[in-house]
């Protein structure tokens, strides 16, 4: 056998391989890349500008699905009480319908919300992990946030938030047992649809949600200081004002049954 | 013609809610809107500070003058509006239109306030913020 004949029958064939193995290697990166492209997660960071919402009820139409207990604590509650009167952390969903706008960082672990109302934020941790076991015995004004990714939507559970937070200016309260699970959906560059679900069996018979619209800010905009206890005179001047105190609560009807349901 | 009636409805929202900027806290807890009031007098203290701004001025009455809070609203909506924290000076004549605190004190919160030379002063720039409906 001649040598160039060997390293021909040989070598000949395994030069092609050799290429094709090199061609199959760069398409499986090129595919992983690609599919890690369409799969990551999208990119919310930035400088956001919140719909000014001191009123849930007018977002959803009417007053939330009050139980009786839900329907007397609106019918009594004294706008003086408000906790941001004497600067106490806004809660986590009030955060968002304030008029003033909000910092979103971003990376694979945790999502992080610097509100500029009462100068708090909000950690989203996105590493899998469940609430806390004794996280009922440790509530925070703002709840403890866990979040993952359905899709193109930024899914968050929050609870453990502590029943003094409010859920708006016109007073609208809930439970210790409030669980939020809020929806981010950017529908633009510069927009993302908020859709948050209230849920707490103490004040409401079922869960109701609203949507709201984040607008991104200008280049350069960068949240302002809100030091509240720097100069709060208004707490003084507070007086009780109930303004729903002729409010009459009518009950939600039962859900509807389905057909051949008894 | 779509502007001036997306105006209209602002204003309409503005007027309807009170005070626009009052997410600190319900307005009514502390003003009364069916109590409203207009003053004039020289700014003798401004403070540029969270979560609401003041300014004071002494308003002429018959034993003299009286010296009145006026409220506005918070430093970083001012801010962007593009006030500054000198844009009034200590001794400028201001008319402020408002209205007074429940509690029966000399206080007002400010729905405007025009300077001697026409200018509106420390007005919040209500557009930054899409309206909550």
């Amino acid at each position: 056998m001649m040598p160039g004949h060997r390293s021909f029958s040989r070598g000949g064939p395994a030069l092609p391989l050799a290429r094709m193995a090199v061609a199959i290697c760069a398409l499986l990166v090129w595919a992983a890349a690609a599919a890690a492209q369409s799969t990551a997660p999208p990119d919310l960071s930035g400088f956001w500008i919140n719909q000014y919402t001191p009123d849930l009820s007018i977002v959803l139409g009417k007053q939330p699905p009050f139980t009786e207990f839900g329907a007397e604590r609106w019918r009594t509650v004294d706008t003086a009480k408000d906790p941001t009167a004497i600067c106490l952390p806004v809660g986590p969903s009030r955060g968002f319908t304030a008029p003033f706008p909000f910092l979103l960082v971003q990376d694979d672990k945790t999502i992080s919300i610097m509100f500029e109302y009462q100068a708090i934020w909000r950690a989203i941790y996105m590493d899998g992990r469940a609430h806390p076991d004794d996280l009922a015995d440790y509530p925070y004004f703002m709840g403890h946030s866990i979040g993952r990714w359905e899709g193109d939507t930024l899914v968050v559970d929050t609870q453990g938030i502590d029943e003094r937070s409010w859920l708006d200016t016109a007073g609208h309260e809930h439970s210790d047992k409030l669980k939020l699970t809020e929806r981010f959906k950017k529908t633009g560059p510069d927009t993302i649809q908020w859709t948050v679900t209230y849920e707490d069996p103490v004040f409401f018979t079922r869960p109701w949600s609203i949507e709201r619209t984040f607008t991104r800010g200008k280049p350069g905009d960068r949240v302002l200081p809100y030091t509240c206890n720097e100069n709060n005179k208004d707490v003084e001047h507070l007086r009780p004002h109930q303004p729903n105190l002729n409010y009459k609560h009518v009950p939600d009807p039962p859900p509807a049954r389905k057909p051949g349901e008894r | 013609m779509k502007r001036g009636i997306a105006a209209l409805f602002t204003a309409i929202a503005l007027l309807a809610s009170g005070h626009s900027l009052a997410a600190h806290h319900s307005f009514a807890a502390q003003y009364d809107s069916n109590k409203p009031v207009t003053l004039k007098g020289g700014i003798t203290r401004i403070e540029w500070a969270n979560p609401h701004i003041y300014f004071y001025i002494d308003v002429a009455d018959s034993s003299g003058a009286v010296q009145w809070a006026i409220e506005g609203g918070a430093p970083s909506t001012l801010y962007r509006a593009g006030w500054r924290k000198d844009s009034a000076k200590v001794g400028d004549i201001v008319t402020v239109s408002g209205f007074l605190a429940r509690d029966g004190s000399k206080l007002v919160n400010m729905q405007r306030a025009l300077l001697a030379d026409g200018r509106s002063l420390f007005v919040g720039n209500q557009s930054y913020y899409q309206k909550g409906r």
